[in-house]
């Protein structure tokens, strides 16, 4: 339909353009109404409010009466910065981030290299396997996890004991718990990552590694010479998906350690539902555009840095 | 995608109540939040005509209870038709705060004591009349429903927290008197063959509720009369100082446990813990013998004090039908009606009359909880509460487990509780 009605507008001859063009924009746009009056009712409105609310002192107080509060600029802005509060999340973000994104993109590039090439058979079996916890939810994965980490009688540290190993308190223990739930996000994202690849891989022609096979390179280096070059835009959108999760980590923290202990696993985004649940819209919103502003900045940097450099 | 979804949720969340915000603008009784009136009570209702249709929110077990109990209010009342909607604990917050902004609320509806003056500053509260008696309820639980010098609920159920410990363990098996007796029964505890004394929170959501009573008995208060945070001086530091004692000494196990305190408290591994009265049948399932344990008093230095919970009911400022929402509030803080409802949930009586009848008075560990309800305070009712205490939460922690000092933490908590400030 919106081919052809395309043809016909470019095929028209000018002098009666103007008229079937406006016929044309009328059609288009009525196709498209319902998503754009959705898209602006429901999200593009509430997220320019907030970003108005970002700048004002707004309560939960100030529900009933909202032209009771006060425009005040970046104070908010200026607040949420400088709280330590704050820059401990941010602090722990980025570790979450720098260590868990790479961390999950190896692990999902190994077990896509080897379901693709070692393993033939179950290979079914362990796709399904990695991939399964992908389409868990997120919540059940951290109620079980809690239980599996659990000091005295997590499963974990039963094992450990067995061995001899006093295991020592994956999630409340400060030293530990930011690790814990790295961990628990690698395992739970690598399926994902690693059907991705897979797909990735798939583009390779075999022919490339026949050859390279001919002139003598050893394993390493054919993954080196031809895997990872040719994954490349594989690896971009994985970093660049995987960032923007990762920057956004809530659940893991909100159900296996509240964000503690010692705020050590408290994260951006848990924090600014924190302040959301306290009552300040006003610095609610401010956190929540510090953290859109830090997502964006992540992903142009990733673009930056692995773009074809063909 | 992601970003789509968590990003989005929390925006939209408040572009939301923006929105509702915009409804609230048309009222045009906008929000007399109690400011300025001296009166502690509104004049009264008429609550004899009381006809219609009322609808009731309630939270928890008592959520799903009310209903059938309100039946008998429906006899005296036959005019009346009480509509009971359960709300879950985790929603109910939200959906009162949204049913306020929106001025589509329930009549009555149950309330956190804690959110008392987050809503009565929302203007959402009736203000209670003179025909309910505030001096038949115990004093700090009253306490809880006046915000600004105006109360605005009724006290209905209540809950204090008290020490739980293993008679067969202590070697005299007396309640102890001191803070030096606490420390020194936890410490003969567990030489007794407890792995830990005593088992205190060391930190984390509501641990405020364990450490605030020692505050109060050294003396201290959160706020001064002035509406001004008393926080920071010497009773904060000594009661910083004492709780943290039991973490150095090695008498409270010195990280959050994931095993519930009820099995090891069952089996004597835990030989005592602070808590309120919901616990006697937690642990008694757990297999504790009730003669085995007793719940005490807490100990006493210059007060005694403990931390009063609970519930409250009130009558929301926009209800269709006020009268028939007091009418029903009356008839719950009568005292045979309280005991009653003890009977059906097992939830203290706010009403102190109520603790003379026969439900009550009989059980001894049932009586120490009446004593401790008349030496029991809660924090102040201020719309920024919830916050404050979480910081005070984070502080307890980075004493307790960090390595803050007790000299450190109090003018921190001050600090914080200053800049939040009471939210006016």
């Amino acid at each position: 339909m919106t081919a052809q009605s395309r043809t016909v507008g470019a095929g028209q001859p000018a002098p009666t353009a103007p008229r079937s063009h406006w016929r044309e924009h009328l059609i288009a746009w009525s196709f498209a109404l319902p998503y754009v009056l959705l898209f602006l009712v429901f999200m593009a409105g509430p997220i320019l409010v907030a970003l108005f609310t970002s700048f004002t002192d707004m309560r939960v107080t100030d529900i009933r009466n909202p032209l009771d509060i006060e425009i005040i600029g970046l104070e908010n802005y200026a607040a949420v910065l400088t709280d330590a509060r704050f820059q401990k999340a941010a602090a722990n973000t980025a570790v979450f981030v720098l260590i868990g994104v790479p961390l999950t993109i190896v692990l999902g590039l190994a077990a896509a290299v080897g379901l693709n090439q070692g393993v033939v058979k179950f290979r079914t079996l362990f796709r399904v396997g990695f991939y399964l916890p992908v389409v868990t939810s997120i919540v059940a994965i951290a109620v079980v996890w809690r239980l599996l980490l659990g000091t005295e009688v997590g499963l974990v540290n039963a094992v450990l004991s067995t061995f001899g190993i006093d295991g020592p308190g994956w999630l409340n223990d400060e030293r530990y718990a930011l690790w814990s739930i790295i961990g628990v996000a690698a395992w739970r994202n690598l399926g994902f990552m690693m059907v991705i690849f897979l797909a990735g891989l798939q583009t390779i022609p075999k022919d490339l590694y026949e050859a390279a096979e001919v002139d003598g390179a050893n394993a390493w280096q054919r993954f080196k010479g031809i895997t990872l070059p040719l994954l490349r835009p594989t690896l971009l959108f994985a970093f660049v998906i995987t960032g923007i999760g990762y920057v956004q980590f809530f659940e893991e923290p909100y159900v296996m350690t509240e964000g503690g202990p010692l705020n050590s696993t408290l994260s951006m985004a848990l924090y600014t539902y924190n302040q959301f649940g306290f009552g300040n819209y006003g610095y609610t919103a401010a956190a929540a555009f510090v953290l859109f502003v830090a997502i964006a900045t992540l992903t142009l940097v990733q673009f930056r840095l692995l773009r074809d450099e063909t | 995608m992601r970003i789509e979804k968590r990003l989005g949720a929390s925006l939209l969340a408040i572009g939301m109540v923006a929105t509702l915000a915009a409804c609230g603008r048309d009222d045009d009784d906008t929000g007399d939040g109690g400011d300025g009136s001296i009166a502690p009570q509104a004049s009264e209702v008429d609550t004899s005509a009381a006809s219609g249709e009322i609808d009731v929110w309630a939270m928890g077990a008592e959520g799903e209870a009310l209903g059938a109990f309100a039946e008998s209010f429906m006899e005296e009342y036959p005019d009346v038709t009480v509509n009971v909607t359960p709300v879950p604990w985790d929603a109910a917050h939200d959906r009162i705060v949204s049913a306020i902004a929106g001025g589509e609320v329930p009549d009555v509806t149950m309330v956190g004591t804690t959110w008392m003056g987050e809503f009565a500053s929302l203007g959402g509260l009736d203000p209670t009349p003179a025909n309910i008696d505030g001096s038949q309820f115990f004093e700090g639980a009253w306490n809880t429903t006046v915000v600004d010098g105006t109360s605005y609920a009724v006290p209905w159920y209540v809950e204090t927290r008290l020490l739980y410990y293993r008679t067969d363990l202590a070697e005299d098996a007396e309640a102890p008197a001191t803070w030096d007796d606490l420390k020194a029964m936890a410490a003969a505890m567990q030489e007794a063959g407890a792995e830990y004394g005593i088992s205190l929170q060391p930190g984390g959501t509501g641990s405020w509720q364990t450490w605030m009573p020692f505050f109060w008995q050294a003396g201290g208060e959160i706020m001064g009369e002035d509406g001004t945070f008393t926080l920071d001086g010497e009773p904060c530091v000594e009661a910083l100082n004492f709780y943290d004692a039991f973490f150095e000494e090695g008498l409270t196990p010195p990280a959050a446990e994931d095993v519930p305190v009820e099995g090891r408290f069952a089996n004597g591994e835990i030989a005592a813990f602070i808590s309120g009265p919901w616990m006697m049948s937690i642990v008694e399932d757990a297999g504790a013998d009730p003669a085995a344990y007793a719940v005490a008093h807490q100990p006493t230095e210059e007060a005694g004090t403990s931390f009063v919970g609970g519930s409250n009911m009130a009558v929301l400022a926009d209800a269709d039908n006020k009268a028939a929402g007091w009418a029903f509030l009356e008839y719950l803080s009568r005292p045979d009606v309280q005991a009653a409802w003890y009977e059906e949930v097992s939830a203290l009586p706010a009403v102190q009359a109520a603790w003379d009848e026969d439900a009550l008075s009989g059980d001894e560990k049932l009586s120490a909880f009446g004593d401790q309800l008349s030496d029991a305070k809660a924090p102040p009712a201020i719309a920024t509460w919830e916050q404050i205490a979480a910081e005070i939460d984070g502080i307890i922690e980075q004493v307790t487990v960090g390595d803050m000092t007790p000299e450190e933490g109090c003018p921190a908590m001050q600090e914080a509780a200053s800049s939040i400030g009471t939210g006016q």
